[in-house]
């Protein structure tokens, strides 16, 4: 059995390691602990040792366990996933509601030994419950992609612009030095921009992320601080985009949203 | 009907009936107890004595039974509604002005029948002198009036019981913004990680525990030396530290703060707390936390540093430690003290400004 623990507090970490070999040893199990300390790297070591189970902290700095869980279970062979917590009552709630396995700490042997034997990789009801939780408070962090078994993770923060085409949504983004393996960055302002394919809808993606996201067209929407300029043409308005060499073009109705950007934040508002 | 009841009773903020339920079996027993009793002054009340008192008794008794609990049912077929389609917003006033129209037409219903029955088996006893009308109008009468009493009573005793209930919501917020359960139970998990492999570590953070949460739960906060509050405020970062181990690294500047300086009992704990909160655990590599403090002006200036990458100056949770804090100052120093934030790009701050009083009589204690 492999199982990965996840957890920002090494104290914490540190026990549950030796509680679940405590486990293993009593029923003689071979077993194999992997450990991580926030979201990302979660995700990272899914790729890296497939565990077969998952002990995720729920507050980490970084990716949130619920968001780290969302992505894990996107694969097509997810891990089972427990959640650990201390103290967070709105998500219990939720937890309870669905049947979402989760221990509290300071965890009981008994009670981690009990969620080892039973734990099952989340359903799609359990799913549609932590994101609408993450909803509500904010936000993901990242967007995945999935790519031959493995999750590709995307900083929102790295994303240019989601274009929707046909009936998939391509993501446009720079690369992001800290999730690759070596840095092969020399010149700073000409990353080159990267794109991938996601299977979420424009409409979904606005409503999530409208805090630094513009819609601009029915199949664009833009990071809003990476507007640059707006030009008029013969018929069509373009918008221009920093490390975006094409322009996007812009629709009749969302010209004054973008003309608004542009003077809000030129008055230093951003 | 146990669901039914369940789910009326999670509902109660939203539908806030005033209306008791009328099928309960208690309810409808003390309805018929009132009834009685009704019907005992009715027949006591008139001062000719030639009447038969028993007959009037069995007779005004069985009318108002008929209008109390024909009325209950009215009542709580009315309120099953209201709590069926609860999505609408009804105010008091409705709810009153119908329920009022429900009984004074069960009052009518009744009295009419009761009047064709009589003229019918001609048992004139009671009603012998009076006409059709005067005996509606009369029922009416009585009936109006006491309907009137009732709800005014339910309605009186739905606002004590929703009142008594916010009270001790409120009391139990208060002691959650001084308290958080996080902190606690997150302690726990460290002692409990520590009891295993630092025993002697394990002990020094139970007794900080300790003495942080019998001033938390002192039931009314007092004025301590600033020299007290910077011990108990690192206690509680020596038990954070702990658990967060290097991610949280504090950086204390307070030499020239007076020793004997009054403060309200656990001032700065809870925006240490924030500081964490925001600061250090949403930060993968965590980070350092400023505390700077001066004597200026016969005033105690005390800032507290954190970077933080989100903007939290309106985050609930950060609003109701700040609200504590400034109510508490009021409390203490009638508006002499103040506090105030800012953020100024990933640098959040919050300052206490306070007036320099010299602790009297107590005891100082050495941080």
């Amino acid at each position: 059995m492999k199982i990965l623990i996840v957890d920002d507090e090494p104290l914490a970490t540190e026990r549950l390691c030796q509680i679940v070999t405590e486990i293993a040893e009593e029923i003689d199990e071979q077993h194999k602990i992997y450990t991580a300390c926030n979201g990302i790297e979660a995700i990272k070591s899914a790729n890296r040792y497939d565990p077969d189970i998952i002990l995720m902290d729920i507050r980490m700095p970084g990716m949130d366990g619920l968001e780290a869980a969302r992505h894990i279970s996107a694969l097509d062979e997810p891990a089972a996933i427990v959640f650990t917590t201390a103290y967070d009552e709105y998500a219990l709630q939720a937890f309870e509601a669905q049947a979402i396995d989760y221990l509290l700490k300071p965890i009981r042997k008994e009670s981690l030994e009990k969620a080892l034997k039973n734990c099952c990789k989340l359903n799609k009801l359990q799913l549609e419950v932590l994101s609408l939780k993450n909803q509500k408070d904010f936000a993901r962090t990242h967007i995945t992609a999935q790519i031959r078994g493995n999750i590709l993770l995307i900083a929102v923060e790295n994303i240019i612009c989601f274009l929707a085409e046909h009936k998939y949504t391509t993501v446009k983004y720079t690369k992001d030095e800290s999730l690759m393996e070596r840095s092969v960055q020399d010149n700073p302002t000409e990353t080159a921009l990267e794109e991938t394919i996601i299977e979420e809808t424009l409409k979904s993606l606005e409503q999530e992320f409208s805090q630094y996201f513009l819609r601009v067209h029915r199949n664009a929407l833009i990071r809003k601080d990476k507007i640059q300029s707006l030009i008029k043409t013969e018929n069509t308005y373009i918008v221009k985009l920093k490390q975006l060499h094409k322009g996007i073009e812009v629709s009749r109705r969302h010209v004054s949203d973008v003309r608004k950007w542009i003077k809000d934040s030129g008055n230093g508002k951003w | 009907m146990k669901q039914s009841e369940q789910k009326e009773k999670n509902n109660i903020p939203q539908v806030s009936l005033f209306l008791p339920d009328f099928c309960d079996l208690k309810m409808i027993f003390s309805v018929v107890i009132i009834g009685e009793l009704l019907a005992f002054i009715l027949t006591l009340a008139p001062l000719n004595i030639e009447q038969q008192r028993w007959n009037d008794l069995a007779l005004i008794s069985l009318f108002i039974q008929w209008n109390g609990l024909l009325g209950s049912v009215g009542l709580c077929f009315l309120r099953r509604f209201f709590i069926k389609y609860n999505h609408i917003k009804y105010s008091n006033q409705l709810v009153a002005a119908l329920s009022y129209l429900i009984l004074l037409l069960i009052i009518t219903l009744i009295s009419e029948s009761s009047f064709f029955v009589i003229q019918y088996y001609q048992i004139s006893i009671i009603i012998s002198s009076s006409t059709h009308w005067e005996f509606l109008l009369h029922n009416l009468l009585i009936g109006g009036i006491i309907s009137a009493l009732a709800l005014r009573y339910f309605y009186i005793q739905d606002q004590w019981r929703i009142k008594i209930q916010t009270e001790s919501q409120t009391k139990l917020q208060l002691l959650q913004a001084r308290i958080r359960p996080h902190f606690l139970f997150n302690s726990m998990n460290t002692i409990a990680s520590l009891t295993r492999t630092n025993p002697k570590v394990a002990e020094r953070v139970t007794e900080d525990l300790a003495e942080l949460f019998r001033m938390l739960l002192k039931e009314k906060h007092e004025l301590i030396s600033w020299s007290h509050e910077l011990m108990l405020s690192q206690r509680y970062i020596d038990i954070e530290k702990q658990r967060l181990g290097e991610r949280l690294s504090i950086h204390w500047q307070v030499e020239t703060l007076p020793d004997d300086a009054m403060v309200p009992a656990l001032l700065i704990q809870p925006l240490l707390e924030n500081a964490i909160f925001h600061g250090i655990e949403a930060e993968i590599k965590g980070g350092t936390i400023k505390v700077v403090g001066e004597l200026r002006n016969n005033k105690l200036l005390i800032s507290i540093q954190n970077t933080n990458s989100k903007n939290i100056i309106h985050r609930e949770g950060n609003k109701m430690a700040l609200d504590n804090i400034r109510q508490r100052l009021n409390v203490f120093f009638q508006g002499a003290a103040s506090i105030s934030v800012k953020q100024e790009n990933d640098i959040y701050t919050t300052t206490l400004s306070l007036p320099y009083q010299k602790l009297p009589y107590q005891q100082v204690v050495k941080g």
